[in-house]
């Protein structure tokens, strides 16, 4: 099954921030709801488990990440790539950045979703993806708060 | 995902046209639907009522749907109600019920029936969801026969009180007001409809039916009254005229449930499309196996089978709404209303087999888009006039009625 996703965030933090942050390996992974356990691979990957709970439906994933196509300050890519509980998914998403002291990120998802969670229709999982793509933005944007507008890597 | 409603306005405005004022209602149905599309499937995997359904009516102010616009409604004739209720069916049965209960049921009975007073009082606030309606006729012994009804009314003064109970009442615990049908003290003549107000002393909730096969996010009550006190302004129509407020309700509430079938159905066609196109097995997908395809064409001959005819019983009300004192469109109007009702709960239950079928294992869980339709549609085939009802009207009307099987 097929999703397509697509939305805009706005961050209140400086463009250069937001690419730096948003391209740190480390700051994904910690900042990641859902997450059981990550690690940080190196600088581009990432592999984690995590719990995904739609209503009854408890999926428990084992995933790897791949940041990719970084254009500094405007763009990057990340692949996602999972399979546990009966499901496998594969998303591509792209983020773009526009603005400078504060940033709008632009992002487009595409997901391959197989097994038991396509099972539930595209309609039903749509629903809950952008339910889980909000929380997902909520959790980068308050680690990015947290991290602050420094030029280091994002420790939170 | 398709949802087909834009492919079912198109072919209702081929039959009359809509105007703008349906169109926006159209478009904020269809708002509501969508923000009602995972609330509903969460209640549904915790077969719990859905509360969230005249929140989300109300923020898009769809309460009143049928309810003429001097009192606060949205003034939608039969098809346009008709065309609101089948989206509604896309999400499932369990909505359409709540919505057809409070509007084709309650609001329209008392637009129909109700004095001028009690249509400021109550209509205007049931359009607006202020109060929640329910129908209150059916009985532990009183189902198909609505004249075996135990419930009765005692009168004193300008009062009556009300004594006997309710079972399997839609919106039953959640109503503020309900619409109860009772005898006079020791007879079994002179029904009489009362608009019951839920906080009154000597009116219970018995029982929450929760232990429903299916429709989990519909509430369903038992009810009782013990010598509940109802004022003489709070009759609908007239003393003793109780039955045919009952009949020309169950008209109204008849096509409601027939429309929402039409969008089960549409739903059942949008998932299995959806699923037989990506399901892999035999190498292929499924939809491409001729035994699938054959599921699929009987839901959508069952869809296009049951749609005109709904849509024609809408338009049949509509004929008799502007010509009340022809009783021959009257009688037209119920019998199309039968047929529909009868062909689209048929159909939806078959459907939502044949989709189950479709999904395979999977189809067998709630979890799946489909299954609810199937444990949902059942009931379609009893409440509001069962299969057998429905047939013995339909073969009446065409033998006559001295043929009437029940006289």
């Amino acid at each position: 099954m097929q999703l397509h996703l697509e939305g805009s965030e706005e961050l209140n933090l400086p463009r250069e921030r937001v690419f730096q942050l948003l391209t740190d390996s480390s700051f994904i992974a910690k900042s990641m709801p859902d997450a059981q356990e990550t690690k940080v691979i190196d600088e581009s990957n990432i592999e984690a488990r995590l719990k995904i709970g739609m209503s009854f439906l408890t999926t428990h994933m084992a995933v790897k990440m791949k940041i990719a196509d970084r254009v500094p300050s405007q763009h990057a890519r990340l692949y996602v790539e999972g399979a546990g509980s009966g499901s496998n998914m594969k998303i591509t998403s792209d983020f773009d950045l526009e603005g400078e002291t504060a940033t709008k990120m632009k992002w487009v998802a595409d997901a391959e979703i197989t097994g038991v969670m396509a099972g539930i229709g595209s309609s039903i999982l749509k629903g809950f993806a952008e339910k889980k793509v909000k929380e997902i933005f909520q959790g980068i944007n308050k680690a990015m708060v947290q991290a602050g507008p420094g030029t280091g890597p994002g420790h939170i | 995902m398709e949802k087909l409603f834009e492919r079912s306005i198109r072919d209702a405005s081929k039959l009359t046209s809509l105007t703008e004022d349906d169109h926006d209602l159209f478009q904020r149905v269809d708002r509501a639907c969508d923000e009602l599309l995972i609330p509903e499937f969460e209640k549904y995997m915790e077969r719990r009522y859905n509360d969230q359904v005249p929140e989300v009516l109300k923020k898009y102010h769809l309460m009143g749907i049928p309810i003429s616009k001097k009192y606060g409604g949205e003034g939608a004739r039969p098809l346009v109600h008709s065309l609101a209720i089948e989206r509604f069916g896309q999400l499932g049965l369990g909505v359409v019920t709540f919505v057809d209960v409070h509007q084709s049921l309650g609001s329209l009975t008392i637009q129909e029936w109700g004095n001028e007073e009690q249509k400021q009082r109550y209509l205007t606030r049931a359009a607006t969801g202020e109060i929640v309606l329910a129908y209150a006729l059916t009985e532990p012994e009183a189902g198909s026969d609505p004249g075996s009804l135990k419930t009765q009314f005692r009168k004193d003064g300008s009062d009556y009180y009300l004594t006997g109970s309710k079972y399997l009442i839609s919106n039953g615990s959640v109503a503020d007001r309900l619409i109860v049908f009772a005898y006079p003290e020791g007879q079994t003549k002179g029904m009489t409809a009362f608009l019951v107000d839920a906080k009154e002393k000597g009116f219970a909730v018995d029982m929450k039916l929760e232990e429903k096969m299916g429709l989990f996010t519909s509430d369903t009550a038992m009810l009782s009254f013990d010598g509940l006190r109802v004022p003489r302004e709070d009759i609908i129509g007239e003393e003793g005229r109780g039955l045919a407020v009952a009949y020309s309700a169950l008209l109204n509430g008849r096509i409601g449930i027939a429309s929402g079938c039409l969008g089960v159905m549409e739903d059942c066609l949008n998932q299995v499309k959806e699923r037989t196109s990506s399901r892999m097995q035999h190498g292929k997908a499924i939809g491409k196996h001729q035994l699938i395809q054959r599921h699929i064409a009987r839901i959508s001959s069952n869809l296009e089978s049951s749609r005109w005819l709904v849509y024609q019983a809408a338009l049949k009300k509509e004929d008799y709404e502007n010509n009340k004192s022809d009783l021959g469109l009257r009688t037209e109007a119920d019998r199309i209303s039968a047929v529909a009702k009868y062909v689209a709960s048929k159909a939806a239950f078959d459907s939502a087999d044949s989709a189950v079928q479709c999904f395979g294992g999977f189809g067998y869980s709630i979890l799946s888009p489909v299954a609810k339709h199937l444990l949902d549609t059942r009931v379609a085939r009893i409440y509001e006039g069962t299969d057998e009802v429905m047939e013995l009207k339909i073969a009446s009307t065409v033998l006559g009625k001295e043929f009437e099987a029940y006289r």
